[in-house]
């Protein structure tokens, strides 16, 4: 996070706009702000943003086609804004190439915390390194060997059950949905297999966490997907 | 149904038609009767004292005027009279008459016998009379009886067919209603097919009559020209029983809409009135401590700023979970809450509730027992974590801090689990167990009570539209809320056995 990062807010609410405008201005980001879909999409080319906050509510377009239409020429992170009982409006913008999401009313530290994320994937996307290791408390996930340690001790995991646990990790912070991580541990043709999901990520947890029932680290986001919260 | 009853009763308002056979017969039989007293007369009768002889013949024409009627009696009255004089008054075995006070004892014979007579027929007209309105009022009663125990239209026209039809015996029977309200005209005929009344205008018609207008009408088919006027008078009174339980009908019917319409204006003032007090307290509170921070007089670094600014945040969080509690309530209103089911953990779901209520919980213990091999549910998430959200939440408010909150769940037979938040708060009243799953409903003056009162009424909309069942339970020391869920879904494909890898 550098004083010139530059956030693109597109939404139609005065409010929010002038809210993240001063609070995000505030914390030493550029931002800019647009109301409406067209003029996002007209902004974001002329100069583009290093992360761009989307509201998927928007008077001339669909926030999931904004996505789209982004995602065919940039790859800066997207992160959408939607209100609760809308699950599937952010699953469908997941899908549709958006990075993360946040639920409205938001608390300031939640957005600032997946600007964070999403800079973070972005830089190591563009580097073209990515984490090799990631750490979660007393996890440690190495990603190269193949190893989970807690608290120093290697934890046996099968192979699937480690395959999810470097896709959440390699993803670190960031939310994927039931789909993604169904298409990338299982199989594309198994999008459908939510079961297979729920009976690992019980696992992972039982094998992982302090308190199962009580996770840190492997977090549900319901009717969304799952997200491991790492240590930044 | 009591109008496919068939009445046995004959009504006896209609006699068989009597041919002048018959009367002859009765006549003639008159006269045998006086034969045999005479006969048994002179039999016991050595002592043959005319007293004897005059009370002897009033017997026959006793038994002739009541079994026959007047006609028989008068004609047994004269033979006695013919007989007595012949065969007892000397000179005997002639109609000559000797002694002069032998006039007079034929005479007042014949006078008492035909006064005896006129009597006795008279009497048995009025039996006969009061037996019929006997008769009368009973089937009315019944009929009375069985309407007052109709409450459609349709099956008040339909008990009116079918008592019309065996009381007067007719060969068809239509009644007909008139339209009211939302109901459109109808009518009943009996029998069902038209054949009996052929194109025949209807012997009889009696219309519904009430101060309320014409609600009907009843037409009668008869084998014969006409009703007596016994029996016009029966169906006028059937006539005006109809019309009167047709409009009780509606009454009813109006006055259940009334109350409907009332209960739910009740409920809509009930909603207004509890929604503007909750939307607006959490209001007041941010107003209240984001103007006295404006305002400067609290001091920018003290404990009095941050715990203003703590209110403003967990106000706003209240005010969140009222509109999110009032938006459920309308989506379950308006029929829109489907779930949207998939295979899920339930442990995952009970993990996700109390994350949401990580703050609220931070003075009670919970505890949580969802046993290793309960398979997965076919759920929706988000809607039965709103569910166990809502009911630890409850927990939350009314049981003891420090006191143990418990979730518990337990397959129930093979096709259901089911499911218990359990707290250590106040009993609740037997009567009120029902009722807390209604909208709004109260059990009176818990202190700090807070929220919308909307709360368990979404877990019943939302478990119901699960295919499950929500009910409360007392314990010794506490009280547990309990529901079922199905573990098979029909629109699901089945679990594969899915822990099979390398």
């Amino acid at each position: 996070m550098t004083q010139s990062t530059h956030i693109l807010v597109i939404d139609d609410e005065p409010q929010i706009l002038r809210a993240l405008k001063t609070i995000l201005t505030e914390r030493h980001f550029q931002v800019t702000t647009a109301s409406r879909g067209e003029e996002g999409l007209a902004l974001a080319a002329a100069q583009p943003p290093d992360v761009i906050i989307l509201d998927l509510s928007l008077p001339d377009m669909d926030g999931f086609e904004v996505c789209a239409r982004l995602r065919e020429w940039t790859s800066v992170p997207i992160i959408v804004l939607s209100v609760r009982d809308h699950e599937r409006d952010k699953v469908m913008a997941l899908d549709k190439g958006a990075d993360d999401y946040l639920t409205k009313p938001f608390g300031i530290e939640e957005l600032l915390a997946r600007i964070r994320v999403a800079l973070r994937h972005a830089a190591q996307a563009q580097a073209q390194s990515m984490s090799t290791v990631i750490r979660a408390g007393l996890l440690e996930i190495n990603l190269i060997d193949h190893i989970v340690k807690r608290g120093g001790e290697e934890i046996k995991l099968t192979a699937t059950e480690f395959k999810l646990l470097a896709y959440l990790a390699a993803h670190a912070g960031r939310i994927l949905t039931h789909q993604a991580i169904l298409s990338h541990v299982w199989d594309p043709a198994d999008v459908d297999h939510v079961e297979y999901l729920r009976v690992y990520m019980r696992q992972l947890r039982k094998k992982l966490e302090d308190d199962p029932d009580q996770p840190q680290f492997l977090i549900t986001e319901p009717g969304v997907g799952y997200r491991l919260l790492a240590d930044e | 149904m009591e109008a496919d009853r068939v009445f046995a009763y004959n009504t006896g308002m209609r006699r068989l038609p009597r041919s002048p056979l018959f009367v002859l017969v009765e006549y003639v039989l008159a006269l045998l009767l006086v034969g045999l007293t005479t006969g048994l007369l002179h039999l016991f009768g050595s002592v043959l004292d005319t007293q004897i002889a005059t009370v002897g013949y009033l017997v026959p024409v006793v038994v002739s005027t009541l079994a026959w009627g007047l006609g028989p009696g008068i004609v047994a009255a004269l033979a006695a009279f013919f007989a007595f004089n012949y065969f007892f008054i000397e000179p005997r075995f002639t109609l000559l008459v000797a002694r002069p006070q032998d006039w007079l004892v034929l005479a007042a014979f014949l006078a008492i016998a035909v006064l005896v007579s006129q009597l006795l027929g008279r009497t048995r007209s009025a039996l006969s009379a009061a037996q019929q309105r006997e008769h009368e009022a009973m089937r009315l009663y019944e009929f009375s009886t069985a309407l007052a125990r109709q409450r459609t239209d349709q099956s008040i026209a339909r008990t009116v067919a079918q008592y019309a039809l065996d009381t007067f015996q007719a060969d068809q029977v239509e009644v007909l209603v008139e339209a009211s309200g939302d109901q459109a005209p109808s009518s009943v005929c009996l029998p069902p097919d038209r054949s009996a009344a052929s194109d025949r205008p209807p012997t009889s018609i009696a219309p519904l009559l009430t101060a309320g207008g014409l609600q009907g009408e009843i037409r009668l088919w008869l084998d014969r020209a006409a009703l007596l006027p016994a029996e016009d008078r029966l169906l006028r009174t059937f006539a005006t029983q109809s019309a009167l339980a047709l409009e009780r009908a509606r009454l009813a019917r109006s006055e259940t809409r009334a109350r409907v319409a009332e209960e739910s204006d009740r409920l809509k003032t009930a909603l207004l009135s509890s929604v503007s007090h909750e939307l607006r307290t959490p209001l007041a509170a941010i107003k209240a401590a984001v103007t006295s921070l404006r305002s400067g007089a609290v001091e920018r670094q003290s404990i009095a700023r941050d715990e203003l600014l703590a209110t403003i945040e967990e106000e706003t969080d209240q005010l969140n979970t009222l509109v999110g509690n009032l938006l459920d309530m309308s989506r379950i209103e308006a029929g829109v809450l489907k779930p949207q089911r998939s295979w899920n953990d339930l442990e995952e779901i009970v993990g996700a509730a109390l994350a949401r209520l990580k703050q609220a919980a931070r003075h009670h213990r919970l505890e949580i027992a969802v046993p290793e091999d309960l398979p997965l549910i076919p759920v929706d998430f988000v809607q039965i974590q709103q569910v166990l959200i809502n009911l630890i939440g409850n927990s939350l408010k009314y049981s003891p801090e420090g006191s143990p909150i418990r979730v518990e769940a337990t397959p129930r037979d093979p096709d259901v689990v089911m499911v218990r938040v359990i707290n250590h708060g106040p009993s609740m009243p037997e009567q009120h167990l029902d009722r807390i799953f209604d909208k709004f409903y109260r059990v009176t003056a818990a202190d700090r009570v807070t929220g919308t009162g909307l709360g368990l009424s979404i877990c019943k909309g939302i478990v119901e539209a699960h295919g499950g069942r929500i009910w409360a339970e007392n314990l010794t020391d506490g009280l547990a809320f309990n529901f079922t869920l199905p573990l098979r879904a029909k629109d699901l494909p089945p679990l594969k056995n899915v822990l099979h890898d390398g």
